[in-house]
């Protein structure tokens, strides 16, 4: 299976790009480009935005500015990107198939497309992120993924805010190149805890009572709350029950790995 | 449309169209060390270097490759003569199926890290499957290919 289009085009500019986009509902921005070729879907016009510099990682003194076209393996050997959260978001990029994937796929392919599997959301979800769309809009990571419907603009960056903390994540899985059974991923910065739980199968969420708990510093009941508050399923592969199981098991692990 | 790059260091124009997969394009034009195994971006068997980084070009679309340096296996000969050798030292290649695109990454390994570690080589072959050997003999044959001068 293969996407199809007719037309490639390469912006100029976001506006350019933003115009092409609504000029036809089957046109569609291309970054990595990976997902959209599993689904096989037709394109009048795929959109390119590579002459518009958005593959940089720009760092000031509070926050990384991260291009939407960066790619995983960019962002996860950068060195800001490495002392972030304790090495776990890089680590939790770095989880996902092997390198010559991850030198194509991208972090707004990534992002902009809420995959429930995506290690790469699980991993900066309990950062504070915040997503940036042309036209201009701004959302808090958590916000932009629970948009409904269709997200009406183009991704241009992720903004992580630089703070000192430690960090896990551990992605279940069968085989190294499987999608997760379940993805968990842990900040503690300034004595809170951030903890986010992935691929159930949907989109990451942050347990917000787990949070709680643990900011008390009960790490069992944190660990049950989060297999208890957030929305679980079957799938092929796995069921609800075992999913949860395993949450209470890697969020205790986690909680106890960050306060050491 | 008109493509114009390098490849293997020698500049070539192709008409592509706007969905061809570089994989598909590089087999159209007789570059059959291009194996196309799971055409899901998953097996590793199609691996190239687009600018020296490793990609898989089952799943890069042939025009995003404009005006950039395309390698495959027949640019790197002599890197691939010498690997062999290790390779067969170790019994490491049966089919040989997923050799052109595990050369290609062990060439990008070697490029990235002067002295990896095995966590770092296996890291990075973790997207390039064998389904013949069980990887134990292909890691001591890359070991052995790196330690090769030291």
């Amino acid at each position: 299976m293969s996407l199809r289009a007719n037309n490639y085009y390469k912006a100029t500019s976001l506006d350019d790009a933003y115009q092409k986009l609504k000029d036809n509902p089957k046109n569609a921005i291309i970054a990595g480009g990976l997902w959209m070729k599993k689904t096989g879907l037709s394109y009048e016009t795929l959109i390119d935005l590579s002459e518009l510099h958005l593959n940089e990682i720009k760092v000031n003194k509070d926050e990384i500015h991260v291009g939407a076209l960066v790619t995983l393996r960019d962002f996860e050997t950068n060195p800001e990107i490495k002392k972030l959260n304790g090495g776990a978001t890089s680590f939790g990029v770095s989880e996902v198939v092997g390198p010559a994937f991850r030198n194509t796929a991208t972090i707004g392919g990534s992002i902009f497309g809420r995959f429930p599997f995506s290690d790469v959301i699980a991993s900066l979800l309990p950062l504070d992120v915040t997503v940036k769309l042309y036209p201009e809009q701004s959302y808090s990571l958590e916000e932009f993924l629970n948009i409904k419907g269709k997200v009406d603009g183009i991704l241009t960056e992720i903004v992580i805010k630089k703070e000192e903390g430690k960090g896990y994540f551990h992605k279940v899985k069968a085989t190294s190149l499987d999608f997760a059974m379940v993805n968990i991923s842990i900040s503690k910065r300034n004595n809170k805890h951030y903890i986010a739980v992935g691929s159930r199968p949907l989109v990451a969420s942050l347990a917000r009572k787990a949070m709680i708990e643990a900011d008390k510093g009960d790490f069992k009941e944190a660990a049950r709350l989060a297999a208890e508050e957030l929305s679980y399923l079957d799938s092929n592969n796995i069921s609800k029950a075992y999913r949860q199981d395993l949450v209470k098991v890697y969020v205790l692990r986690g909680l106890e790995e960050v306060n050491k | 449309m008109k493509l114009q790059f390098f490849l293997n260091g020698t500049d070539v124009v192709w008409d592509v169209r706007p969905d061809e997969y570089l994989s598909n394009a590089l087999r159209r034009h007789g570059i059959f060390s291009i194996r196309v195994g799971c055409d899901e971006s998953i097996c590793g068997s199609c691996t190239v270097l687009v600018d020296e980084k490793p990609v898989l070009s089952c799943s890069v679309l042939a025009i995003t490759v404009n005006g950039k340096h395309v390698t495959t296996v027949e640019g790197i000969q002599e890197e691939v003569a010498r690997l062999s050798h290790f390779f067969g030292e170790e019994g490491a290649n049966q089919c040989s199926y997923c050799g052109s695109g595990m050369a290609i990454i062990i060439h990008a390994l070697k490029k990235e890290y002067k002295n990896p570690t095995d966590e770092q080589i296996r890291d990075f072959m973790v997207g390039n499957i064998c389904r013949c050997t069980g990887y134990h003999s292909q890691f001591k044959a890359i070991k052995a290919y790196l330690a090769e001068g030291k």
